[in-house]
């Protein structure tokens, strides 16, 4: 089954929310707003719209991952289609259905942690020396703020003990985490520069452009 | 024009984890072809954003799938980064159910001289070219000769046309410094071309604080300050300097796409 008739399946059988978004009927189409908000919103009519709407948070800042519990409220998007709808979901949450749906088939294959550090070159190499303790806490402090569920752990015999249980339990339509993030890869890299310049305290305060 | 209703597009970006016009211009490039059929599917993939190298494949039905690095150079990430990430092993590589379609990156296409020429013409109309030197700059680095390579080509290019007074390659990071430029330019008009895919980090941020147009960062371009092109041209250390956009954000960058998935297929 594709994406598309694989989530008008889950639309048909009530499913409204996913992550962030309350997803409702508008007239013959559907709407798209952040779950929390209600009343006078800001109105979009185009799927390219979740793009803009995506990037930055209520405070204007980047939203580099895009399932971060920071989505920005104060809209709504009306589109016609499903079609329309997966293509807007696809900006708010990019390649979530497509795993979701390649969970379902039963195709996806989590990557853990040290197979991701294993294969970095260049400037990320170095994340290969990141230390179990090191991982666990870096994903203790920065993965809490995704809602992703976490299929990978740190090695085959090393589960993620730092997040709570349900970081690891698919949820009503699961985002799903495949592989740690390059911007987690990213804060190893500061992580491990920390750890062995005890001089260069900068080190880990932010990743590498 | 090329039809693949049976093929999926991947269209990849380098991204960024600071800067969110990093990825516009590939965005926007696959919108644009989104909106005209021609692919079954478009998809973008990113090496610092998500949808992520890693996960793009998973999220792709068909079972041909074409892949256009959307980068200036052939060099590290398009040798390196993106075959390894995607499980690339040549120029067709079968991945599960997919057989995968590795194409030249953006960068390496001709069309590039006249994109270009066009930017540079655009950026300052009327300005005689004979009395201008024209600048492309890239990002150049010690770590790999590859990422200059590109900036020279198109310079021997252009310059061979006989049009500019003088046109030069200058780097970020490498000898001839884009921060020399007022040294290294003998004519009173400069024009300066970032060879960059996006607005970003170099060519918003840190270009514009190399040239002197800008005494700090400006920040991200889409962050709506005081936009660095308004203030063409700048007076600026005797001569007159004309600051373009990136060329990765032209329009045309679509047709490129498109153009390297048909030379794939009529060398294969």
């Amino acid at each position: 089954m594709n994406t598309l008739t694989a989530f008008t399946r889950w639309l048909e059988n009530g499913g409204r929310t996913i992550g962030q978004i309350a997803i409702t009927r508008s007239g013959e189409g559907w709407e798209l707003r952040h779950a929390d908000d209600a009343g006078e919103l800001q109105t979009f009519t185009r799927w390219q719209d979740a793009r803009t709407l995506a990037t930055l948070d209520d405070a204007g800042a980047f939203r580099p991952i895009k399932t971060t519990n920071d989505l920005r409220h104060g809209w709504r998007i009306v589109l016609s289609t499903v079609a329309e709808v997966v293509r807007a979901l696809d900006y708010f949450y990019p390649a979530m259905l497509g795993l979701w749906t390649a969970d379902a088939r039963g195709e996806l294959t989590p990557t853990d942690l040290r197979d991701t550090l294993a294969r970095q070159t260049g400037m990320y190499r170095i994340t290969q020396k990141l230390t179990d303790e090191q991982a666990q806490a870096l994903i203790g402090r920065q993965c809490s703020r995704c809602l992703k569920t976490m299929l990978w752990r740190i090695a085959p015999a090393q589960p993620i003990t730092s997040l709570p249980p349900e970081k690891h339990q698919r949820a009503a339509f699961p985002l799903l985490c495949r592989e740690a993030c390059n911007l987690l890869v990213g804060l190893a890299r500061g992580v491990v520069k920390e750890a062995t310049s005890p001089e260069s305290s900068t080190a880990a305060a932010s990743p590498p452009a | 024009m090329i039809s693949k209703p049976d093929s999926a597009l991947i269209i990849v970006g380098h991204g960024s984890t600071l800067n969110p016009d990093s990825s516009a211009p590939t965005f926007d490039h696959a919108e644009s072809i989104i909106q005209r059929g021609i692919f079954g599917e478009v998809h973008c993939a990113f090496w610092k954003e998500e949808p992520s190298l890693r996960q793009v494949l998973d999220c792709v039905e068909s079972e041909d799938v074409y892949v256009v690095p959307n980068f200036i150079s052939e060099g590290y990430f398009t040798r390196t980064v993106i075959p390894r990430e995607l499980g690339l092993d040549g120029p067709v590589t079968r991945i599960g159910r997919h057989t995968v379609k590795y194409c030249e990156p953006v960068g390496s296409h001709g069309k590039m001289t006249e994109l270009l020429l066009a930017r540079a013409a655009a950026i300052a109309p009327g300005v005689p070219p004979e009395k201008t030197t024209l600048f492309i700059v890239g990002h150049g680095t010690n770590l790999n000769d590859n990422s200059a390579l590109a900036a020279k080509r198109e310079v021997e290019r252009i310059a061979a046309m006989g049009l500019y007074g003088e046109v030069q390659s200058a780097y970020m990071e490498e000898p001839p410094l884009i921060a020399d430029w007022a040294t290294l330019a003998s004519q009173p008009n400069v024009v300066v071309v970032p060879f960059f895919i996006a607005d970003g980090l170099h060519s918003y941020e840190d270009i514009p604080v190399l040239l002197g147009i800008a005494s700090e960062s400006p920040g991200a371009a889409s962050a709506g300050g005081v936009s660095v092109f308004a203030g063409n041209p700048y007076s600026l250390r005797g001569r007159t300097l004309f600051y373009a956009s990136s060329i990765g954000t032209e329009h045309g960058f679509a047709e490129v796409i498109l153009d390297q998935v048909a030379a794939f297929d009529s060398v294969k």
